[in-house]
């Protein structure tokens, strides 16, 4: 019985069972002892075989999908990839019950070398357990060049393996086709997919085109390939993820955000992505999805290699946002909910102080928007206290105004937010959020609502309506006093207005809204306008007189 | 995807695959407890016979519970193929593996006939249903041989791939070779057993391979090589 070249390849390699059934753990052990296999380890649920993975090398992993409780095959995969503790030379194959592969599909990067059906019968298993060794025994020197990243090497050695009329020849594309994006070299990429493209609209190779397409700043082509890819392949994660990328780098961040919700109900255990999309709704101030996506990745991501300080922060930041001022029954639920996410972070990364001093803050705005005002303060004090202010991140730096605006403590804030801008004027995206801060202090709902004003006034100043423009500035200015382009606007409408009326009340309003921000650094991105204003006010003083 | 819906609103076909998932499981525990009673078993013919009958059958069970989940998934609207290029003589020694065991302990003998060159463009789990639950069809109404064909081909003027399933049986009863093969739903005919789904689903499946204009089918007919029923699969 049994295949001599099979036996052979079986005997050279070790293998690695995983499946949370015992019964399919002995028969599938008995199958590959019985094709000649010596080393074989069994796991019976994630943990164990990562564990297992730790410290001894497999070439041949046959993993179920479906592991029960706690993680999956994919996020065995995944963790193995990401970790490098799976060398492209071994062989991953996801055994699933599932007949299709929609449920399993991930990123290229993370997908298993083969998919085998349940129930796994014998003497299919042999079969193609034979194929799948062969390939690997005949495509090794490829997978060791890259291993060892000479991916020079590897592209050659996948062209002669072409040039031979290899029936590998797929693979090789594939895999050229990713190394030469490895190595920066798109249009040698891009010739790739086209060609194979000329021939049949396969998805691999429209996923790698829009991606090449992306590289080189293409974005509206890139967009238009990855949505013709999710037209054919609906459960193409990679195709949606794709239109959300190229929409971020067009600007359309709410076009973005949708394409990235739909990536993720195709595939909701990827915690890189379910994060990517939080934070996208929060961009879009669209708290209550965000907040759903980073509930998503946190149950996915425990015990996992996504389970950082950071996701719990800003999860427990968003609810407590989302809770602020929120005094029904959902709102106390979200409070309590927020207090967990930090509560996990002073429990679960107590050696990261940063982390933990932020989780504090964060605590102590629910704490004070509860109503239990002085526990808050106490925490702030102590936060205040021990905090190194003169180099901490912008992060916590940001955390800790917040916390001291909520407090009341608006000096103390908006000194801590000037410093920071000083210290962070050469680091823009961090120079943009403690702006944000300096500008609005106060809830994001709030926020929302004074941009919408906002953007009212600037469309009835550009109409003409002069008086209806005041006042939606004016109403905007009564929720976020201190934002800088928001008082910038009104001054600059009321000295218009008071050339044409002579009214005194209306270079008193220009008056005060430029008082209320002087003390924007210089730093700051509205300061230059501040300035000509200034200068613009002091000369429709003289000239009306 | 998300199955959120509250219970009041969740009809038979959902209920009906979630079981289906259920049987399938429990089908596979089967299948490999009996890998392991075969194991212990003295190799002898007449248990040979009847463990290669409960894989038979069982296999038959799984290929019908396969067809259910895709018809369920048709229904839905999320089934698609994940076309690739694969050879054909890989998919072909994956069926004879499958069956090889089972045919010779009824007595038939199953031939390959496929260049060892010839790739195609198609998606592999869902194109390998086809042909074994072709395969298992077949060897229901053959006397001693199968053979399964793969080669190209031209019609209209287009190179297609044809994979077929010929038996030595009394080939297919008039009635289903008039049947127009995807407008089975309107045909199912349960007397005759579960062929009418397969073929419904074949088709089906089939017509998910497209290539500019010309869509995969399935075609059936009697004669072909062994003078029997002859199951034909054509894709772009």
């Amino acid at each position: 019985m049994g295949n001599q070249k099979l036996s052979t390849l079986c005997n050279e390699s070790k293998f690695l069972i995983v499946d949370d059934f015992e019964n399919f753990r002995s028969s599938l052990r008995l199958m590959l002892s019985s094709f000649g296999a010596n080393s074989i380890e069994t796991a019976s649920n994630a943990e164990k075989a990562l564990e297992l993975c730790k410290f001894d090398s497999f070439e041949v992993i046959l993993c179920d999908l479906n592991l029960g409780a706690g993680k999956n095959g994919q996020q065995v995969l995944e963790e193995l990839r990401i970790k490098k503790r799976l060398k492209r030379t071994h062989l991953f194959a996801m055994v699933t019950a599932d007949t299709s592969k929609e449920a399993v599909l991930g990123t290229r990067e993370f997908q298993p070398d083969a998919y085998i059906a349940k129930p796994v019968t014998r003497s299919t298993l042999e079969e193609r357990l034979l194929q799948l060794l062969s390939q690997q025994v005949h495509l090794k020197p490829i997978n060791k060049e890259i291993d060892l990243e000479n991916y020079a090497k590897a592209i050659s050695l996948c062209q002669q393996e072409i040039d031979k009329g290899s029936r590998y020849r797929s693979w090789c594309l594939q895999t050229m086709a990713d190394l030469y994006r490895k190595i920066g070299d798109s249009s040698s990429a891009q010739k790739i997919y086209t060609e194979v493209l000329s021939k049949r609209p396969i998805d691999w190779a429209k996923i790698g085109l829009g991606k090449t397409l992306y590289d080189s700043n293409q974005y509206e082509e890139a967009k238009n390939v990855f949505s013709s890819a999710a037209e054919q392949s609906p459960f193409l994660v990679e195709a949606f993820e794709g239109i959300s990328n190229s929409c971020l780098k067009l600007g359309q961040k709410s076009d973005a955000q949708s394409a990235l919700t739909q990536a993720v109900s195709i595939s909701p255990r990827m915690v890189k992505r379910q994060t990517k999309l939080a934070q996208l709704c929060l961009e879009n101030n669209d708290l209550t999805s965000a907040s759903e996506a980073f509930r998503h990745a946190v149950s996915f991501g425990q015990n996992t290699v996504h389970e950082v300080s950071k996701l719990y922060l800003d999860f427990g930041r968003c609810l407590s946002d989302l809770a602020l001022g929120d005094t029904s029954i959902k709102g106390d639920a979200l409070a309590s909910e927020a207090s967990i996410q930090l509560e996990t972070v002073l429990r679960k990364f107590v050696t990261e102080e940063e982390a933990c001093h932020c989780a504090n803050l964060i605590k102590s705005r629910i704490l004070i928007d509860r109503g239990n005002k002085s526990p808050a303060l106490n925490l702030i004090e102590k936060t205040h206290n021990t905090v190194d202010q003169a180099h901490m991140s912008a992060e916590l730096g940001i955390e800790l105004s917040r916390s001291l605006y909520a407090a009341g403590k608006l000096d103390e804030a908006e000194k801590i937010l000037i410093d920071l801008s000083q210290r962070f004027a050469h680091d823009p995206d961090a120079l943009a959020k403690i702006e944000s801060v300096l500008d609005e202090p106060e809830p994001l709902e709030i926020k929302i609502k004074a941009k919408g004003l906002n953007k009212s006034g600037i469309s009835l100043f550009e109409s003409g309506r002069l008086e209806e423009a005041i006042e939606a500035f004016s109403s905007a200015i009564a929720l976020t006093p201190k934002h800088a382009a928001l008082n910038l606007n009104l001054a600059q409408v009321a000295i218009k207005l008071y050339r044409e009326t002579k009214d005194n009340s209306h270079l008193s309003l220009a008056q005060q809204s430029l008082k209320r921000i002087e003390h924007i650094p210089e730093q700051h991105k509205q300061y230059r306008r501040l300035q000509h204003i200034r200068a613009l006010l002091e000369k429709t003083k003289y000239e009306v007189k | 995807m998300d199955n959120s819906k509250s219970p009041s609103e969740v009809d038979f076909s959902l209920i009906l695959a979630s079981s289906v998932h259920d049987m399938k499981n429990s089908l596979g525990m089967l299948m490999h407890s009996l890998e392991e009673l075969c194991e212990q078993l003295p190799k002898d013919n007449d248990q040979g016979l009847s463990a290669s009958t409960i894989r038979y059958e069982a296999e038959r069970v799984n290929n019908d519970l396969i067809q259910l989940l895709g018809v369920y998934r048709l229904q839905r609207k999320t089934m698609t193929a994940h076309v690739d290029e694969h050879y054909l003589d890989d998919i072909l020694a994956e069926q004879n593996a499958q069956y090889s065991e089972v045919f010779k302990a009824r007595g038939i003998e199953l031939s390959i006939d496929c260049s060892s060159s010839l790739a195609w463009y198609f998606d592999r789990e869902l194109l390998s249903g086809i042909i074994n639950n072709a395969l298992n069809n077949a060897s229901r109404y053959s006397n001693k041989c199968i053979k399964l064909k793969a080669y190209e081909i031209e019609l209209n003027g287009h190179t297609f791939l044809e994979i077929n399933v010929n038996d030595d049986g009394g080939g297919y009863p008039e009635d289903i070779l008039k049947l127009d093969p995807s407008d089975i739903q309107n045909n199912l005919n349960f007397k005759t057993g579960s062929t009418s789904l397969g073929l419904y689903f074949a088709s089906k499946v089939a017509a998910l391979h497209q290539q500019n204009e010309h869509i995969g089918e399935i075609r059936l007919s009697n004669g072909g090589d062994l003078n029997g029923g002859v199951f034909r699969l054509l894709l772009p």
